[in-house]
């Protein structure tokens, strides 16, 4: 390390430089963020930022979802730690956890507090930290008595508190409705991209099997497809899906503004999505499909058992880059005129009484964007790891 | 030696004659090849690369198909019914040059895939089994390891292990010790002699293992060009073949 560092006189000259460099522009920001920029454009509008216009006396619902995959998140990690591999065995608390948890108490702990919110809604996300910790813990401690079957279910939790977080957002069935013009900020942009990920990801693996697979008119339709997507700007697919879709369907049909946007969205994830899941089925060799069909395995059955569960695997980091491409796409909605965070900060940076903040908001909006790609890294990470059949240590 | 060998039956298993064969790229593979395996028999098939020996036993489980001839197994037509490709690979096992384990999952879970998918049976049970098996492949121990923590000889005896836990009347092997290093080899071979001497299984096994060959098989065929040239016991293919081509191969081999 030192010899590296300062090996000759040039390197020395040049890591001093650099450090130099790095350690002014790290006092500068330092600098602005604490002495000269003025928070409070975000401070006032944190409502707005989370959640748009969503009515006050029913965001409970949204608190209530909070909750929910706070506790679910809980469970899937306790579960996982408390199921290691049976080849290789695990901690229930290695050392990552720890820091883990750490990290979580300190941003739940700092960040209310920081953007100066509520104490009743500081309380709130203390408590909803404390959930999800207290989850895991039990998760961990009690899961091992649990079969692996039911940890075999687990990736059903998510679609299922997908519909779940809908019907909360989303009112019906006795719940009030709140139209999707109220949605608005990170809920908006957590909509969309969820959305998005969750059809995406089997439309994905539908057109890469149609693109390989033996019958013509499939295999064409696939191909035309995804070149087709693939050779289109985002944002043109998507004033097209706001100004067609509504003379394809039938009057009353045609999706809501967002819903349609959210639908442009996946289709274009998709087109991604199959390109990379292709990929993954070419790594397979032949020979794979061929031993699971000389076992009596039809080729659902070899496709779901065999194949895709390997070619996934392989194409999980690029699935994952998708994913969190897709999530820096929602941007583009507020180019259609969606109020999701791009489009929120916008009109916050219009208002008079914020002129000139736009620093910090754009800070704020790159912070929070980066947590959730990083949480989607994170998680991809620890799953590549757990699929590795022939893990390096 | 090959006294201790079972004696085969006269049921055929595999009855195929007059089998033509050519790639989609036009290429002419199979070129009228006929051969009929009876029920407990051991029939070794040699031939220089290129002869078509793959080609041939993989039509014999529908992982080809052929434009001409006929091939019964067990007394089903290979047809392109798909029910009726389904239930023959269901009876015919195969072990291939590369193995082909599952690599995403358990050696145990390799073996029992199949029979809980395929033949709906109770989980548990299917994991006793696979368990013996693997015990007598001599394995035991590695069942929940995966694929890729085994050595070459290792893999190859759980495929076969895998193979036979579908319980198949017929196991088809292509060249099953061709990629192992020599000091394996043994260890597979005798595997598949005790299958042949202690369970009378129908085997059909492409290999240039001379010593398997003699010893294993009841009868020993050379393939050339697409074609089923010779069939004859092994201590006559050996020593005194009857044709020209057969003496050419020996030559070449031996
Ligand atoms: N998919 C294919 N398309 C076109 N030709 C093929 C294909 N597979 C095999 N062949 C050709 O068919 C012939 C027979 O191949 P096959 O694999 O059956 O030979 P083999 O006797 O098993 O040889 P080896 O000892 O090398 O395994 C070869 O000439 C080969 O090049
Ligand atoms: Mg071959």
């Amino acid at each position: 390390m030192r010899a590296e560092l300062f090996g000759s006189p040039g390197n020395s000259a040049l890591t001093l430089a650099l450090l130099a460099a790095l350690g002014s522009a790290a006092f500068g920001l330092l600098h602005w963020g604490l002495v000269q920029a003025r928070w409070a454009v975000v401070r006032a509008n944190s409502t707005l930022f989370a959640v748009g216009r969503y009515p006050q006396e029913q965001q409970w619902r949204l608190w209530l979802l909070t909750a929910l995959l706070a506790a679910a998140a809980g469970l899937a990690w306790g579960l996982l730690r408390s199921h290691p591999r049976r080849d290789r065995g695990g901690d229930l608390w290695p050392q990552n956890d720890w820091i883990a948890v750490g990290l979580l108490a300190a941003i739940a702990l700092a960040v209310p507090w920081w953007l100066r919110l509520d104490p009743l809604i500081q309380g709130r996300w203390w408590g909803i930290t404390a959930l999800l910790l207290l989850v895991r813990w039990a998760a961990g401690h009690w899961g091992r008595r649990l079969p692996a079957r039911v940890l075999a279910l687990l990736p059903l939790l998510w679609p299922l508190l997908y519909l779940v977080g809908m019907l909360l957002i989303n009112g019906g069935l006795g719940l009030l409705p709140v139209p999707p013009g109220d949605w608005g900020g990170l809920l908006l942009t957590l909509i969309a991209a969820s959305f998005a990920i969750l059809l995406c990801f089997p439309l994905g693996v539908l057109l890469a099997l149609g693109r390989r697979s033996d019958l013509p008119l499939l295999r064409w339709g696939s191909v035309l497809y995804i070149e087709f997507i693939r050779g289109a700007p985002l944002i043109t697919l998507l004033f097209l899906g706001q100004n067609m879709i509504g003379f394809l369907l039938p009057g009353g049909l045609a999706p809501d503004r967002v819903w349609r946007a959210a639908w442009v969205l996946t289709f274009f994830a998709a087109a991604y999505l199959a390109e990379a899941v292709r990929a993954g089925l070419v790594a397979i060799p032949p020979g794979q499909l061929e031993a699971a069909r000389s076992l009596g395995l039809t080729i659902p059955q070899a496709l779901r058992t065999v194949v895709l569960p390997q070619a996934l695997r392989v194409a999980l980091p690029t699935m994952v880059g998708q994913f969190i491409s897709l999530l820096q796409d929602t941007t583009m909605l507020s180019l259609v005129g969606l109020m999701e965070l791009m489009g929120t900060a916008r009109t916050v940076m219009a208002n008079p009484a914020f002129l000139g903040r736009n620093a910090e908001v754009y800070l704020t909006l790159a912070v929070l964007f980066w947590c959730c790609c990083a949480a989607l890294g994170l998680g991809s990470r620890a799953l590549e790891r757990r699929l590795d059949p022939n893990p390096a240590s | 030696m090959s006294s201790a060998l079972q004696p085969p039956t006269a049921h055929r298993m595999i009855e195929a004659s007059g089998v033509h064969k050519w790639y989609p790229n036009g290429f002419h593979a199979l070129r009228g090849a006929s051969l009929s395996v009876h029920r407990g028999e051991v029939v070794v098939i040699m031939g220089p690369s290129g002869s078509g020996k793959s080609t041939f036993i993989r039509t014999f489980n529908a992982l080809e198909d052929f434009q001409q001839g006929t091939i019964t197994v067990d007394g089903i037509a290979l047809s392109n019914d798909l029910r009726q490709i389904d239930a023959i690979r269901r009876e015919v096992g195969m072990v291939f040059q590369q193995f082909n384990l599952f690599p995403h999952l358990t050696v145990l879970e390799n073996l029992t895939l199949a029979p809980v998918l395929v033949r709906r049976r109770d989980r548990a049970e299917v994991e006793a089994q696979a368990r013996a098996l693997l015990q007598r492949v001599n394995i035991a121990e590695q069942a929940d390891k995966f694929p890729g923590q085994l050595s070459g000889g290792q893999q190859q005896r759980v495929a076969i292990a895998r193979s036979l836990c579908m319980e198949p009347k017929i196991l088809l092997f292509d060249e099953p010790t061709s990629a192992l290093d020599p000091e394996m080899v043994r260890e597979v071979l005798e595997v598949m002699q005790d299958l042949a001497r202690d369970e009378g299984m129908t085997m059909v096994v492409v290999t240039h293992e001379v010593r398997f060959a003699r010893e294993v098989a009841h009868r020993v065929v050379l393939m050339d060009h697409g074609e089923v040239v010779e069939e004859a016991p092994p201590e006559l293919f050996f020593t005194n073949p009857s044709h020209r081509r057969t003496r050419a191969f020996l030559d070449q081999i031996l």
